[in-house]
């Protein structure tokens, strides 16, 4: 993964240049990365690659209103293929009504805040996320990347549905406890 | 503007990683743009899904994958028209619900109106504006699923509390309850549904059959 400050580069000669090189380059970083997350999400191989295309184009086509006193790279392009799965499941759900399919405004969507540099932020929530047990960070992750109900991930964690959701509210609120104490 | 009722941390985490259906979706969003509070926690889990996100170990892509995906940059992007309605009677409408159709206010009770709001993305979504008069109650009812309702003007209040411009009220299916409008101004709240609601008594259940939720 190239650093945070190429990325920056990258994203900004997509903008400015339409640089095909520099394009791969995120491709490349970013393509195989989101196939696991999705795939992860339940998506089966063909879907998963289908979305992932969809995301890198979108990425192309977006490039010149990425911010990057807004968000690190890596945030926008979650930002990114977290809307178009939303777009893509939904259509896979319910097909009849899928012609007049639109996509949902990202920029609408898009609540980085100026706050403090995404870059600055990202640091914090490294910091943040290393206090928390390792347990709370399991159950952070599962909450984040497996889009199964929370009754499966009781049953691979053996524990009751119940317990499960308060522990990721908790593992949550300790994050956002720890957040506020690094500011 | 002061904000004391926030969508739960559940229901903010859904948003986040992409599990609210976008009729909840939209009522969050429309919270957002008032709410620094809100904003700042939901960039922060962005933060952390874009970090978990680069941890991913990666799968290999098909070989072909790259040259199909160079292949369609340089296709025109066509983008769609969109409704860009930016206020209703009068009411500014919140950015978020610009690329909606929203239907005019149609009556549905004395001091009582409704809009249907459609996302062109989600044509099924159960989102309606409520224009309800000072000192009116809402029909008695509960839902089988999450409702969730933020105000956009004026105010209301019911067992929980009163809610506010800026405000969001976050009742699931096991809640019964009747907002009733303060006494000096008209309240217009946004409000989506998942699941169906369950109207108590002959006006409730006329108002459902009337708006379809």
């Amino acid at each position: 993964m190239p650093t945070a400050e190429a990325l920056v580069e990258l994203v900004e000669a997509v903008a400015c240049r339409r640089d095909k090189q520099a394009f791969a380059i995120l491709y490349r970083s970013y393509a195989p990365r989101l196939k696991t997350w999705l795939m992860r999400r339940g998506l089966g191989e063909g879907p998963a690659e289908d979305l992932v295309q969809e995301t890198m184009v979108a990425v192309w086509r977006k490039a010149s209103y990425y911010r990057p006193e807004r968000a690190g790279v890596t945030t926008w392009i979650f930002r990114i293929a977290r809307n178009h799965s939303i777009d893509y499941l939904r259509r896979a759900s319910n097909a009849p009504s899928s012609n007049e399919s639109q996509e949902e405004p990202i920029e609408t969507m898009a609540t980085g805040e100026a706050f403090v540099m995404g870059v600055e932020r990202e640091h914090l929530m490294r910091l943040a996320l290393e206090k928390l047990s390792p347990e709370q960070s399991r159950t952070i992750r599962l909450s984040f990347f497996e889009d199964k109900p929370h009754r499966e991930i009781a049953e691979e964690l053996g524990l009751p549905l119940g317990t499960v959701k308060s522990r990721i509210r908790m593992a949550l609120t300790r994050l956002r406890l720890l957040l506020q104490d690094e500011q | 503007m002061t904000i004391s009722h926030h969508p739960g941390d559940e229901t903010l985490h859904k948003f986040a990683v992409g599990l609210l259906t976008p009729g909840l979706r939209i009522v969050v969003a429309v919270h957002l743009e008032g709410c620094v509070r809100c904003r700042h926690w939901i960039g922060d889990l962005e933060i952390l899904g874009g970090m978990l996100l680069a941890e991913m170990p990666p799968t290999p892509m098909a070989p072909d994958a790259l040259a199909r995906i160079l292949a369609r940059l340089d296709e025109k992007d066509h983008p769609v028209g969109l409704a860009r309605q930016r206020s209703l009677e009068g009411l500014a409408l919140p950015k978020a619900l610009e690329a909606c159709a929203i239907s005019p206010w149609r009556w549905f009770g004395p001091g009582m109106h409704w809009s249907r709001v459609r996302l062109p993305w989600a044509p099924d979504a159960n989102v309606v504006l409520f224009r309800i008069g000072a000192s009116r109650r809402m029909p008695v009812h509960r839902h089988t699923g999450l409702e969730l309702t933020q105000v956009l003007t004026g105010s209301f209040s019911d067992q929980f509390g009163e809610f506010k411009a800026g405000d969001l009220e976050e009742a699931d299916g096991q809640i019964e309850h009747q907002p009733v409008v303060d006494s000096v101004r008209t309240c217009i709240c946004l409000a989506a549904v998942e699941g169906r609601i369950h109207p108590r008594g002959r006006i409730a259940t006329l108002v459902q059959r009337v708006i379809g939720l």
